[in-house]
């Protein structure tokens, strides 16, 4: 008598449970539910159970009563994408997809390429920007940024809507050589980078030379300053290349331009022609000798 | 006797049809099967510049090895598996959910059903790429031996990739609700 007494009161409470887990479900709102934000999910049923959220970079657990609800910080919750809820009781188990979008934007990554550029070159300047909120998630929701390029108070401002997280843009950079400030930004956030301009190649017009001193046996020659085509000064360490033939052959001297101008020693001949070039720019030539 | 040959030829014949049918139906569906499961890419939206074959193969092969990577670290729940094809916020972020859902006694198996992968963005300067994937997946969670979650999905992910010394690593994967991501990429 005593063992069917048990054995009714444990079929009773299997029967309860069972009951119970059967009536336990979530509820999760559809929409609205974003990182950094609380959120409120409902259960129904009755008796004790633990529900996890899985996310894309978290696993929030907690033990739950049935038919009251979960809070979850607005700090707990920082995984954009796509969660999976499981409330689990009496051995089975109840789950719901739910989506968290990401928060405001509130940090940018910003690519800033080249860092050094000649002036003057179309569309030579990139930029790139991947926004995130606070939590690194990728904000998706289509946000304009500004992009700003200025060297020494002039420049351009550009104003481009990102998709997909990502802005960008292409740039030329400016006549003037210098440090260019390349400024990012989204609401109060922005961030800076500097590309240096520099110098184009030199103008073919402004690469002459001519002779400053003449000894027994060597002559020196010096460039007039080296500027480029927007009148920038070309930048110190470039390559002059002076080349002096005469009929024994050929005497070359590389020389690096210093304070914008650049002077080689050639050796002192009775008719020799000197030329001069940089890159791709040739100069003038002078004539020994024979008279200029 | 001589009247069941034919009806053994007939047999014979019959089995021999079978035989060639059903071998014919696997590999027709064997094809079927690792044509699913290669990744494909697409690059026709690529912006701001043309992929190069050959990086089209590197990202691919590399984002590939990565969902790999993702399963077994998933399933083994061990962080190990995602020490070469992952980098920056999606390392910490799959480190962290894996280090959660093992104190929470939890593992993830993921079946990888295939990918339909689009090439959104690729860089200036060749050092980052933007991949638009819809990829279909099984997940099962499970707690000990017990699947306590179970279902199968198109699910849409944005995944940057940036280049380092020998391969692409996946800096960021993230998954999209549909029609959140935007289709193309224009200036």
């Amino acid at each position: 008598m005593r063992k069917l007494v048990l054995f009714g009161l444990a079929t009773l409470v299997a029967w309860f449970a069972a009951d119970s887990a059967r009536g336990a479900d979530l509820r999760i709102p559809s929409s609205g539910v974003a990182a950094g934000r609380p959120l409120t999910i409902g259960t129904d049923g009755q008796g004790d159970a633990v529900i996890s959220l899985l996310g894309p970079g978290q696993v929030i657990q907690r033990k739950v009563k049935l038919g009251s609800e979960v809070q979850i910080k607005a700090e707990d919750l920082h995984s954009a994408g796509r969660w999976i809820a499981i409330l689990r009781a009496s051995g089975e188990s109840h789950s719901r997809v739910f989506w968290v979008e990401p928060a405001q934007p509130e940090n940018l990554s910003f690519l800033a390429r080249p860092s050094r550029v000649p002036v003057a070159q179309h569309n030579a300047i990139s930029g790139t920007v991947f926004l995130f909120d606070r939590f690194q998630n990728l904000v998706l929701r289509p946000t304009p940024v500004t992009f700003d390029l200025s060297v020494k108070g002039t420049g351009a401002k550009q104003s481009v809507g990102s998709r997909n997280g990502i802005a960008w843009i292409e740039a030329s950079s400016g006549p003037k050589e210098g440090a260019a400030q390349f400024v990012a930004s989204v609401g109060n956030f922005s961030v800076r980078r500097v590309v240096q301009q520099v110098a184009a190649e030199p103008c073919s017009g402004s690469l002459r030379m001519h002779i400053t001193r003449r000894e027994k046996d060597t002559v020196v020659v010096q460039t007039d300053p080296i500027r480029d085509c927007s009148g920038n000064l070309v930048p110190d360490g470039s390559i002059v290349s002076f080349i002096e033939t005469d009929q024994k052959g050929k005497s070359t001297v590389d020389a690096r331009i210093k304070k914008g101008f650049a002077q080689a020693e050639l050796p002192a001949s009775d008719n020799a022609a000197i030329s001069v070039a940089s890159g791709v720019t040739l100069g003038n030539e002078l004539h020994l000798g024979g008279g200029r | 006797m001589r009247s069941s040959k034919p009806a053994i030829r007939t047999a014979t014949y019959a089995a021999a049809i079978l035989v060639f049918g059903v071998a014919a139906l696997r590999i027709v569906r064997v094809r079927a099967d690792s044509k699913s499961d290669a990744p494909q890419m697409r690059v026709a939206e690529v912006q701001p510049r043309a992929m190069e074959d050959t990086t089209q193969k590197a990202v691919l092969r590399d984002y590939a090895a990565a969902w790999k990577a993702i399963g077994s670290a998933m399933v083994e729940n061990s962080t190990m598996p995602l020490a070469d094809n992952f980098t920056g916020f999606a390392r910490e972020q799959l480190t962290q959910r894996i280090k959660d859902q093992r104190n929470a006694g939890l593992t993830t198996r993921i079946v990888d059903r295939g990918h339909r992968i689009d090439a959104i963005f690729y860089s200036r300067d060749g050092s980052a790429v933007e991949l638009r994937d819809i990829a279909a997946i099984e997940t099962q969670v499970l707690e000990g031996g017990t699947v306590v979650h179970s279902d199968t999905s198109r699910i849409e992910y944005l995944a940057i990739l940036t280049s380092a010394a020998d391969r692409w690593q996946v800096r960021l994967l993230q998954s999209v609700p549909d029609n959140q991501s935007t289709a193309t990429n224009q200036h």
